[in-house]
């Protein structure tokens, strides 16, 4: 299928912003001083990995 | 079959240079955030914007349940949308969202300018002596040198506090404004390095463009060559920043940023395509 490169800026940008909200929305969000990790998958994969190290 | 002389009503190059300036302002902006007095300790650090940063605390969290110094867990989400972007367009991150790409194609084209080229005409190799074209024998080996930075950015990470490549970082030498000796010689060789070759640190050293590189041959969206259409006018390889030799044959070299100059300079109205899984 082929796209006019007229749309390729906006495929760019949309692919970036929705998985940036992505990330967020698994809980990589911006960190307050004093906050904790929250609950994420990344977090979630590192307590069970750490029996391994 | 004949292939018709483009008539250009649209300019790929105007929009990804208002995209790429959009970016560095709003990198820049951020840079200023956090020299502002009690604002660092709001939201995270500088770091914790970049991609990279992603990849440099990655190994350490999935191994201690910590991030490195500096870092941030929003590092994560920037790395996902970074990869998002390569997984569908592949390098497309660093010819239109890389505020640091930005840079060294501003510094190249100034380049030009000082030493004496008036207006750059498209598909015309520039009379100037800088920035360098570098000889295929010493380019090539050099281009593997992303690849080392990354290994060592990686196994060093499980050994260090912060994250290795901060203190020579030049996205934090350029827009961080919270400078130290050491990255006043990391800007100083970033610009140096720029005016001597064009995307300089794109080419040989970034270790982000090494992580992307690899998305090129996968992404669904590729750029496509009719053969039957191209003439082989080199017009393509004359405007590759990357100096990807030969674009028509090179369309999913790791090295190419997904900038569009090349189809954006093609004269001839559909030697260059930009297709979804190449049909």
């Amino acid at each position: 299928m082929k796209i006019h490169p007229r749309y390729y800026p906006y495929i760019i940008i949309t692919l970036y912003l929705v998985f940036l909200l992505i990330g967020i929305l698994l809980g990589f969000g911006p960190e307050r001083i004093g906050g904790g990790h929250g609950n994420n998958m990344l977090i979630q994969l590192a307590l069970a990995l750490e029996p391994l190290t | 079959m004949t292939a018709t002389i483009r008539k250009k009503n649209y300019s790929i190059a105007k929009s990804r240079h208002v995209i790429q300036w959009i970016v560095v302002i709003g990198t820049l902006l951020i840079g200023l955030r956090h020299i502002m007095p009690g604002e660092a300790s709001r939201g995270g650090s500088f770091d914790s914007f970049c991609a990279f940063g992603g990849m440099e605390t990655l190994l350490p969290f999935l191994f201690t349940g910590h991030l490195l110094k500096s870092t941030n867990l929003l590092n994560f989400s920037v790395l996902i949308a970074t990869l998002g972007v390569s997984l569908v367009a592949g390098r497309a991150f660093c010819g239109w969202l890389c505020g640091l790409g930005t840079i060294q194609d501003f510094i190249a084209e100034w380049t030009r300018k000082l030493l004496g080229e008036k207006q750059h005409i498209r598909g015309k190799r520039s009379k100037t002596t800088l920035p360098l074209s570098l000889p295929v024998s010493i380019d090539r080996p050099l281009r593997y040198a992303k690849y080392l930075v990354l290994f060592w950015i990686m196994v060093g990470s499980l050994y260090t506090a912060y994250p290795p490549l901060r203190e020579f970082c030049p996205v934090r030498a350029v827009f961080g404004l919270h400078m130290t000796t050491l990255l006043w010689v990391t800007l100083a060789v970033f610009i140096a390095g720029s005016v001597l070759v064009e995307r300089f640190w794109c080419k040989y050293l970034c270790p982000l463009g090494a992580t992307l590189a690899i998305f090129n041959k996968i992404s669904p969206v590729q750029i496509v060559s009719a053969s039957n259409h191209c003439n082989n006018c080199g017009r393509c390889d004359i405007e590759c920043s990357m100096g990807i030799k030969d674009v028509p044959l090179n369309l999913d070299d790791p090295e190419c940023t997904r900038c569009l100059e090349c189809m954006d300079t093609c004269a001839r109205e559909g030697s260059l395509e930009l297709k979804v899984f190449k049909r």
